[in-house]
């Protein structure tokens, strides 16, 4: 298509306009790669246009330029928040590893636990055996003082 | 004459040309008063116009103007175009009217009106007025070309 057709086409205005579908928007983006008396052009374009809606400007009220003030920010807020969130999602995806481990990890409280309860369990134990054998050496003791009395007898 | 060469308007290129990465209050200083015209000839309705106007300027896509490849100015009137345009369509299906499009006389300032300030697609026009849509898209540049010729 040539430069001079291509312009009087309108495809130029309607794409400057938002009113040109895909195919249109790569064609303007390519007749301007290759002719840059079109790119010129298109700035005129964009002049005439720029001026044509200044010229039925109206000035809105005092009191939006606060509300946007407002609106701005807290879209900067959730911005930052969201940006902040990103990365913890990303790490997610590294905690999903197998792993063929046999161990376990443990807090390390559990540690005193089980020394007092290896400690508890010897005491009992030789406490146990203490009063066994103590016990046993009782009884034999008693066998002896009562065959004794017997002989006595 | 060649619509090649360049037409001196009294703008500087430089400054349409130039993006700076403005915040939107800047944004708005400069061009929140087109913007309001144009949402006002989409949408007459004052306080819904003053809505869609605070959604343009505190939109995200309202950054991506620091990165359009044209003028600021220009994506400032495709976005204002597009969201008075969204919200004429959710009214419109609330409370829909009876327009009707006279057959005759498809001048560049009915066709412009029609799609731009109604919201019509070129498609959409072209089959309302029956013509071909090259014919719409011409009369794009006839009414610049009027406009720039007044």
């Amino acid at each position: 298509m040539e430069a001079q057709e291509f312009i009087e086409s309108g495809i130029l205005e309607a794409h400057l306009l938002g009113l040109a579908n895909k195919e249109e928007q790569d064609l303007v983006k390519q007749m301007i790669e290759e002719n840059q008396g079109l790119a010129d052009y298109l700035v005129d374009i964009e002049m005439d246009i720029t001026r044509h809606f200044n010229g039925s400007a109206v000035s809105p009220p005092v009191g939006l330029r606060e509300i946007i003030h407002l609106r701005s920010r807290e879209f900067r807020q959730k911005e930052k928040h969201s940006f902040k969130q990103q990365p913890a999602e990303e790490d997610r995806r590294y905690l999903d590893v197998e792993v063929n481990d046999t161990h376990m990890k443990v807090h390390k409280f559990w540690r005193p636990a089980f020394i007092a309860v290896f400690i508890l369990s010897k005491i009992f134990l030789i406490a146990g055996l203490y009063y066994y054998f103590k016990t046993v050496n009782q009884e034999q003791e008693i066998q002896k003082l009562k065959t004794e009395i017997q002989q006595v007898k | 004459m060649n619509e090649l060469e360049p037409i001196r308007n009294g703008v500087d290129r430089q400054t349409l040309a130039k993006h700076e990465n403005m915040t939107s209050l800047e944004v708005y200083d400069k061009y929140g008063a087109m913007a309001y015209g144009i949402i006002l000839q989409i949408l007459p309705q004052v306080h819904l116009a003053q809505e869609v106007l605070v959604s343009v300027f505190s939109s995200p896509q309202l950054k991506a103007c620091n990165s359009y490849p044209f003028s600021f100015a220009a994506c400032i009137i495709k976005l204002a175009r597009a969201q008075a345009v969204e919200a004429k369509r959710k009214l419109m299906a609330i409370a829909p009217s009876s327009e009707h499009f006279p057959a005759a006389e498809a001048s560049p300032e009915q066709i412009f009106e029609l799609s731009f300030r109604q919201g019509y697609t070129p498609e959409e026009v072209a089959g309302k007025l029956n013509i071909s849509k090259s014919e719409v898209l011409r009369s794009f540049h006839e009414y610049f070309k009027l406009y720039r010729n007044a």
